[in-house]
């Protein structure tokens, strides 16, 4: 049996929950009722006693607004016909709340049936996701409570197993480990996966840009960096783990010394601050880096500030190093970086790089790593183009018409 | 001959230049050690005991942390702990092998005396056969080298013996015997057995967490096993095999765990990383002079502890008691790098 959370109703056997989405009437590609139904979801969203709370419902509502819905429709038109692949299962990632309504959201306006694995460890904001939703459904067409569907079950290879039998795709968030455990269930022929295993990212300065810029740019830029940083933890795939200082010994000294003070003092006074766990967890994980000679320098500016020197740039650690602990290298030019980056790497925020120089940059890596280049600040923004894919795309089938 | 002598002036004095010489030992003998010092910018001369470099005891999970060469490796002790399945490796010389029983030894001598006493074990023979020998059996098997006639007082499915207690309190319940158990274990068992235990020398470890939830603290864990088994003479002791042969041991009175003279510890504001002053808790750091084959002379423990007093005990130093342990650190975040699998 699974718990059902949306549409609220009572535990249902699994193949009764496949035959009730299978039985709810069809959806069209950008579905003027899921249209609906999105945006008066984004709207409730917005309410200022929601968002205040939780900052991060105010991003996804104004993902769902109208005109954004209509701009991602818009972006499918092309030379075919552009149709739903069916029934999608998620599996979102137990620890960001926020991940599987983009997920499902996109998936839904592009006219699919909906199956979403919400985590039994799921957060509070996903709670509040959950009963938003259902507001949200006194007004929508019934067609929505026909076809889509968020659950919760504890570990049950079986129901994972069913459900992955009757998709015909699953999305896969959260990790190597997770993506490995559910590849262990077959797929009918005809499907696929889209998976999202681990990544990580980092961030790159020009260091004469910085030092070039005034006060307030530089203000403006560390509180991006800051929430790039700290909202999730440091832990979040987008986050940034090392930043990459590009430019002379002299002036990459400068810049990062300059950084530092303003992030040391942004993250004292927004109240970012650890518990003695993490501390630890720091200490372990920086001083591990030194012991295998990664680090030839590291300092703390209180618990939650610690700087690693690389001792070189192929140094630099993609695992999770705890809240707030930033590894830093110089490199001479951008194009440096083409033979350090991986296919773990992520996202690439930025500061002081001209767009052509990125252009340049992302031509050079030509796929080895690196699925998005966003100015500092930017790193959570969801986009729906997310690790190389485009959501929209991926979550429908094209028909080729020729008379 | 006891090794609960030094005050704290004393303890300070003896102790910093063994510790600072065995740091500047280390430096030159573990190159991971040596980067780590050269990283966070520690350098000699250190003029209080508090000021030398720590270590946070994980490394030994996450590093092969020795300063001896390979092939002076006697034993390499291992632990898995309680929250990782990565053990502590622990590499000792030949030297370092035969100082810790001897300390040990020496240090338990304080409580049970000169010879060895008739030994009695709240615990299965099989926690010390097992070969692949679990951190509960090492504390076992370590400590039955200071007794004789052991005794387990549980069968192989872990049920209480009453005919084998019956027949040790026969043959030695008129003397003092030395009683080993996990501090729940003799809880658990001690006081289900009915009978008297008074000539008894109870020495227990292995930590609060169960009986926490219990209610149960240090004062009415002894008032109990006092009350229901007689038992008068109690001692808790707190150590790691990250410093193996160096055991805090509880005083006669309760009044908290005392340091050997060997050792010391460091309670650290979380926060500051400056030594907290005595009824503040802090984490625990634990100093010996007996790691000389490891850099574990100074470590930082993931316990929280607090010193009650200084030279105002029953035994001079300080006196403290451990509060518990530090929860693992978790983060948000999208991967399931920490233990968050889904399916």
């Amino acid at each position: 049996m699974l718990d059902v959370r949306f549409p609220a109703g009572p535990p249902v056997p699994v193949d009764d929950l496949l035959d009730q989405v299978t039985a709810g009437g069809r959806l069209s590609v950008g579905d003027e009722r899921i249209r609906d139904f999105l945006s008066a979801f984004g709207r409730r969203l917005l309410r200022p006693t929601l968002s205040r709370r939780h900052p991060e419902l105010g991003s996804l509502g104004f993902f769902l607004r109208r005109s954004e819905l209509q701009r991602t429709i818009e972006g499918l038109r092309g030379e075919h016909v552009r149709v739903p692949r069916g029934l999608v299962f998620h599996i979102p990632p137990a620890n960001v709340d926020t991940i599987f309504v983009y997920s499902w959201a996109l998936s839904a306006l592009v006219g699919n049936r909906n199956v979403v694995r919400l985590s039994p460890r799921a957060g509070t904001v996903a709670a509040t996701i959950v009963k938003t939703l259902q507001e949200t459904l006194d007004d929508a067409d019934p067609i929505v409570a026909a076809t889509q569907r968020i659950v919760c079950y504890d570990r049950s290879e079986s129901i994972t197993a069913t459900l992955s039998t009757a998709c015909d795709l699953r999305v896969i968030w959260g990790g190597d480990r997770t993506v490995d455990e559910v590849r262990k269930h077959p797929l009918p022929p005809y499907a696929r996966d889209l998976a999202f295993p681990d990544r990580s990212s980092f961030a790159a300065v020009r260091a004469t840009a910085w030092l070039c810029a005034p006060q307030a740019t530089r203000q403006t830029v560390t509180e991006g960096f800051v929430n790039d940083s700290y909202w999730f933890d440091q832990a979040a795939c987008s986050s940034p783990r090392t930043v990459y200082w590009v430019g002379s010994r002299a002036d990459c000294h400068a810049a990062r010394a300059d950084f530092t003070t303003h992030l040391s003092h942004t993250v004292t006074e927004r109240g970012w601050a650890v518990d003695a766990a993490m501390a630890v967890e720091k200490r372990v994980s920086t001083y591990g880096l030194a012991a295998d000679g990664s680090a030839g320098a590291i300092d703390f500016h209180g618990n939650a500030l610690a700087n690693v020197t690389l001792a070189t740039a192929v140094a630099a650690p993609r695992r999770w190093l705890g809240t707030g602990t930033f590894a830093h290298a110089r490199l001479d030019s951008l194009t440096e970086l083409v033979p350090l980056v991986g296919r773990r790497d992520q996202t690439m925020t930025h500061f002081g790089f001209p767009r052509a120089e990125l252009l340049e940059l992302a031509r050079a890596l030509a796929g080895r790593g690196v699925d998005r280049m966003v100015p500092f600040g930017d790193a959570l923004s969801f986009h729906r183009v997310w690790d190389g894919v485009d959501l929209a795309s991926e979550f429908t089938r094209l028909v080729t018409v020729s008379a | 001959m006891t090794v609960f002598t030094r005050s704290a002036a004393e303890r300070e004095a003896a102790l910093l230049p063994e510790l600072a010489a065995l740091t500047e030992r280390h430096r030159r003998a573990c190159e991971p050690y040596r980067r780590i010092l050269d990283a966070i910018g520690s350098a000699a001369p250190y003029a209080r005991v508090a000021d030398l470099p720590w270590l946070p005891v994980r490394l030994f999970k996450t590093h092969e942390l020795r300063s001896v060469p390979e092939e002076q490796v006697f034993k390499v002790l291992t632990s898995s702990g309680t929250t990782g399945q990565v053990p502590s490796r622990i590499y000792l010389d030949r030297q370092a092998a035969a100082t810790q029983p001897r300390m040990l030894a020496a240090t338990l001598r304080a409580v049970l005396g000169e010879r060895r006493l008739p030994m009695l074990i709240v615990d299965s023979r099989s926690v010390v056969r097992d070969p692949t020998l679990s951190a509960r059996g090492a504390g076992v098997l370590g400590m039955m080298n200071l007794g004789r006639d052991h005794t387990f007082a549980l069968d192989e499915r872990g049920v209480l013996n009453h005919e084998a207690v019956k027949g040790f309190l026969a043959r030695h319940g008129g003397k003092p015997y030395l009683i080993f158990a996990f501090t729940f274990m003799a809880w658990l068992h001690l006081r289900e057995l009915g009978m008297d235990l008074s000539q008894g020398v109870l020495v227990h470890s292995g930590g609060w967490k169960k009986l926490a939830a219990q209610s149960v603290d240090s004062a009415e864990y002894r008032r109990q096993l006092g009350e229901e088994c007689g038992l008068r003479r109690i001692h808790n002791f707190y150590g790691m095999v990250e410093q193996i042969g160096t055991v805090f041991l509880e005083g006669p009175d309760g009044g908290g765990l005392y340091c050997p003279d060997f050792a010391d510890v460091v309670i650290r504001d979380p926060d500051t990383w400056q030594e907290a002053p005595p009824g503040v808790p802090g984490l625990i750091e634990v100093v010996s002079t007996l790691p000389t084959s490891y850099p574990g002379h100074v470590l930082l423990t993931e316990d929280l502890g607090v010193v009650h007093g200084v030279d105002d005990g029953i035994w001079p130093g300080k006196r403290f008691s451990v509060l518990g342990r530090l929860p693992r650190a978790e983060a948000r975040g999208c991967s399931d790098t920490h233990g968050l699998a889904a399916a």
